[in-house]
């Protein structure tokens, strides 16, 4: 028997979802019709409700629901620094050990060679703009320690530099409780390259 | 099936699923295929950091048909340090690696061209050079080696100074003023290509015009991302330039 249109288009929304294929949104349409036709109401609710309210903030074009993010918007953070990162997860990651008290400014993405994502779709204009006008003396690079996050923050740096405005990378080694011997070789050569002074 | 201990570089990584990764991969001995890495994102796993471009490793895998399993991955060595510029032209690399090469054939005078240019720019200051001579060795590797010891009609001599238009499948001609086809380039860069040795500024400028021409019919006339993506950083800095 072939599905009912409504429950095929279903099955094709969910398949929109990362990771989920034609097997799973399947077992997710079956699931929500059979069993949680309540849970699916509340999915309903909370998509159409984000949809209309979560927008870009203007400051550091992360998600937020007012114009400016709780972040920017605060007072007790050091409008001086600006750490700059890849996506809100990373941001969040951040917010969540608590050590950093300056602002954000959020790329939604990294420079992707391969894939053909360019300054443009990491929203670099509205950075450059952001830095230009603002109090801003120093530019952390936050971005992931991976070819592309390193060619971004490369890409960044140079830009940034032109600017009288310190540019940092954050530095990358060993883990806080990590011994030398379980930690892989592509760390360690980053530890010791990258050593301080004592 | 099950191989182990290949030589490979990865070429590309996506993320699959909550913790997995697809990978599209260059082995010396089975040329390009595309693997699945299961949990490689997981903080415990085996192959975490190690899953990446300019990478080199030895990969084993289990599976046939058109996506293998990932079953053991060592480093060679360390990431291939490229900074700067150099990782973009890196990744040139890897996309005519990707588009170019048909999965499952092997190529290892290629890989073996492939493991010497990215050493090549880690060192060297002629990157330029480098993507050139690694397209002509990609194009003969693929069965469409460039003529570049002759002139495409009756076998003519090369002259150094003589401009010639280059016609695909015929070779470098002689311009006599009416054919307007082909990519007009001087016989020293035709020679220098072959020796592959190209050091001044006009060979390096005929040279990526001709390969530039002659990719672009093996590409179907499709854009190279890499490419792009360089050209919008340049003019990216020229804007902003203070």
């Amino acid at each position: 028997m072939a599905d009912p249109q409504l429950v095929d288009g279903l099955k094709r929304a969910l398949s929109c979802l990362p990771g989920v294929g034609p097997r799973s949104a399947q077992r997710m349409a079956f699931h929500l019709l059979e069993r949680d036709r309540e849970g699916a109401q509340q999915i309903v609710d909370a998509l159409s409700r984000a949809l209309e309210r979560v927008r870009r903030c203007i400051r550091c074009n992360s998600f937020s629901e007012q114009e400016m993010c709780n972040i920017c918007a605060s007072p007790k953070r050091d409008a001086s620094q600006l750490c700059i990162v890849e996506s809100p997860a990373d941001m969040e990651a951040l917010e969540k050990a608590a050590v950093f008290g300056g602002m954000y400014f959020v790329l939604m993405g990294h420079l992707s060679p391969l894939d053909g994502l360019g300054p443009d779709d990491i929203g670099v204009d509205r950075l450059l703009k952001l830095v230009g006008k603002n109090e801003i003396k120093e530019v952390i690079l936050a971005t992931n320690l991976t070819v592309e996050g390193e060619a971004t923050a490369h890409f960044l740096a140079e830009l940034l530099q032109q600017r009288d405005i310190v540019v940092s990378r954050i530095a990358h080694g060993v883990p806080v409780g990590g011994e030398l011997e379980y930690t892989d070789g592509g760390t360690l050569g980053h530890a010791l390259t990258g050593r301080q002074e004592i | 099936m099950r191989v182990e201990q290949q030589s490979a570089f990865v070429l590309q990584a996506r993320d699959y699923r909550e913790t997995s990764l697809l990978l599209e991969v260059f082995t010396r001995e089975h040329g390009r295929l595309g693997l699945i890495a299961k949990g490689a994102k997981r903080a415990k796993s085996p192959f975490r950091g190690l899953l990446a471009p300019f990478q080199p490793l030895r990969i084993g895998w289990s599976g046939k048909g058109e996506l293998g399993v990932v079953t053991g991955v060592e480093a060679v060595s360390s990431t291939l340090p490229l900074a700067g510029d150099r990782i973009f032209f890196a990744f040139y690399l890897n996309e005519l690696v990707l588009r170019l090469l048909h999965r499952h054939d092997a190529h290892q005078k290629l890989f073996d061209d492939y493991c010497l240019s990215l050493e090549g720019l880690l060192v060297d200051s002629g990157w330029e050079s480098i993507l050139r001579i690694f397209e002509k060795r990609l194009l003969a590797e693929l069965g469409y080696a460039l003529l570049l010891d002759k002139t495409g009609v009756r076998d003519g001599e090369l002259d150094a100074d003589t401009l010639y238009r280059y016609i695909p499948d015929q070779g470098p001609v002689p311009v006599n003023g009416q054919e307007s086809q082909g990519i007009l380039l001087h016989g020293s860069t035709l020679k220098a290509l072959a020796a592959e040795s190209l050091q001044d500024d006009e060979s390096l400028r005929e040279a990526k015009q001709l390969m530039r021409s002659i990719l672009g019919i093996y590409l179907n006339g499709k854009p190279l991302h890499s490419r792009r993506l360089y050209q919008q950083i340049i003019a990216f800095r020229n804007s902003v330039a203070v």
